[in-house]
């Protein structure tokens, strides 16, 4: 369980958390969303123990694995070294340590370059280790700081299965991208989080369901009349009543997490 | 059956204090993985200060001169590699992941100081012993002092070489600052040219130069004069133990995204 209560952190003149409120609960996966400079990675250095902030407080409820947004590994060591090392930092040694890796690896598809030095991996193989070594000892709390960030659609895949297997297994999970359809695949409840706060939280069903979707009407003649609408159905029904030429198509557009992330976080 | 209080805490104190030290060998055996990786810094200050400890014997005809004052600039040179074993972990960010694991601050120090401090160790006492071998020099009675002073040099040089990776921007800064530092502190410590031919300007600051204490104590080891050596020694000890506790304050702090490298 993560907990975090009126987090403040300033930096000179610049507040990046000012009053931030966050829980997740075991086996839930929150996405935390916003544009930069909103505070998400701020919040992760407190949460993963890197600084403290000027008021309020983090509770963490068991180990916690962390995977930065800047790539942090060892370019000389190779994988299998990496893993070990963050392995043997978790309390793992012995035959346990190494299922481990050889399960992670498996995981996140690494095990044929186990052997390879991290600086000749690519960038999507780099960020499979560096998610690995933040999954690697099973930790009770996740902070996952874009970890597909650039990677290929196989490595998201990747990474995204073994996440959601973590927090089915009990995991705490704060996940944070830009890519809102991962939210969707995750099944996660979702965080908005701007200028230092969380300004909405909920699941994505919670959060869409006062935000207008649009309906379309295609008329004869190509013309297109376009209404935004919280109630499609009715708002179709009265256009279609209204209309006097005859109807080419019909489209219904359903409010997106992008549409939620637009408003929300522009919102003054 | 009930258990006493103090025992439950002293068995907990054990268990959390077997896993500190599970932790530290971790990092040790991490960081010695490390150093063999790239060891070109570790042969070239090894090869360069023998071939010259026998071209200067031959110039200065006195053998110790020529071995403690080349194995002082050289290891004061070697103080970027230890600077550089600790701002690779600041340019490569691995410092801040570190500090995200269970590692205590202090582990994540002693772990990477350990296998630097037995490569320098190594690389004192491989000069020493060539020095005998090869240059002529001639130890006076026990060597424990001539031990104890490689260690308490080899200490400082870790201490300065880590508390300057603490404060320098780049790789750049780095080595321009040990370049400077290497010859002033050899120069002024009268390791290149014997103290007594340095001139009268020279002898009045050289006591503000390490190279100075260091000097002076691993000439006083080499003729086995205990007091001689303790004395530097001491001195010695306050600067390493001053730069260390600066070191420890400013990689304690991390630097998180504000890393200017």
């Amino acid at each position: 369980m993560l907990i975090a209560s009126g987090l403040v952190k300033r930096y000179g003149a610049v507040t990046a958390l000012d009053g931030f409120d966050l829980r997740v609960e075991p086996g839930e996966i929150a996405g935390l969303v916003g544009h930069n400079g909103a505070g998400k990675t701020t919040f992760f250095e407190i949460a993963g123990g890197l600084t403290a902030p000027d008021a309020g407080h983090v509770h963490v409820k068991g180990d916690v694995g962390v995977a930065p947004q800047q790539l942090a590994l060892y370019p000389t060591i190779t994988v299998r070294e990496t893993l070990r090392l963050f392995g043997g930092l978790a309390g793992l040694r012995g035959p346990p340590l190494a299922a481990a890796v050889g399960g992670t690896a498996e995981e996140l598809a690494l095990t044929d370059v186990l052997d390879r030095r991290v600086s000749v991996l690519s960038g999507g193989q780099q960020r499979r280790v560096q998610a690995a070594t933040a999954l690697l000892p099973g930790p009770d709390v996740l902070l996952l700081d874009e970890p597909t960030a650039g990677a290929d659609p196989g490595t998201r895949a990747a990474l995204l299965a073994a996440v959601r297997r973590r927090a089915d297994g009990g995991a705490t999970v704060v996940y944070c991208t830009h890519y809102l359809p991962e939210l969707t695949e995750l099944a996660a409840t979702i965080a908005v989080a701007r200028n230092g706060r969380v300004i909405a939280r909920g699941t994505g069903a919670e959060l869409l369901k006062d935000l207008p979707g649009e309906v379309r009407v295609t008329v004869e003649g190509g013309e297109e009349i376009t209404v935004a609408t919280t109630d499609p159905t009715a708002t179709l029904a009265a256009l279609l009543r209204d209309l006097d030429r005859p109807v080419r198509g019909i489209d219904i557009r359903q409010p997106s997490l992008d549409d939620l992330y637009r408003e929300l976080s522009h919102a003054s | 059956m009930r258990r006493e209080p103090s025992r439950e805490i002293e068995g907990a104190r054990g268990v959390a204090v077997r896993a500190s030290l599970r932790r530290v060998a971790v990092l040790a055996r991490h960081n010695a993985l490390l150093r063999r990786r790239d060891p070109a810094h570790f042969v070239s200050y090894l090869v360069m200060p023998m071939v010259l400890m026998l071209i200067f014997k031959g110039m200065l005809g006195e053998a110790t001169q020529a071995v403690t004052g080349l194995l002082v600039m050289f290891s004061v040179l070697s103080m970027a590699d230890v600077a550089n074993a600790s701002l690779t972990e600041r340019s490569w960010h691995t410092w801040e992941r570190l500090r995200s694991t269970r590692a205590a601050v202090p582990e994540i120090l002693i772990g990477k100081a350990l296998p630097v401090f037995a490569v320098l160790v190594v690389q004192q006492a491989a000069l020493l012993v060539y020095g005998v071998l090869a240059v002529g020099m001639r130890p006076a009675g026990p060597l424990w002092p001539l031990a104890l002073a490689v260690v308490v040099w080899c200490f400082v040089l870790l201490c300065a070489g880590t508390a300057v990776a603490g404060v320098v921007r780049s790789q750049g800064e780095l080595s321009t600052l040990c370049n400077i530092a290497a010859l002033s502190v050899s120069a002024l410590g009268g390791a290149l040219v014997p103290f007594a031919l340095m001139p009268s300007w020279a002898q009045a600051v050289a006591p503000i130069s390490p190279g100075y204490w260091a000097t002076i104590m691993l000439q006083a080891a080499v003729r086995g004069d205990v007091a001689g050596t303790a004395g530097p020694a001491a001195v010695l000890a306050g600067l390493g133990t001053a730069a260390g506790a600066f070191a420890c304050w400013r990689f304690a702090r991390g630097w998180g995204r504000s890393s200017a490298l």
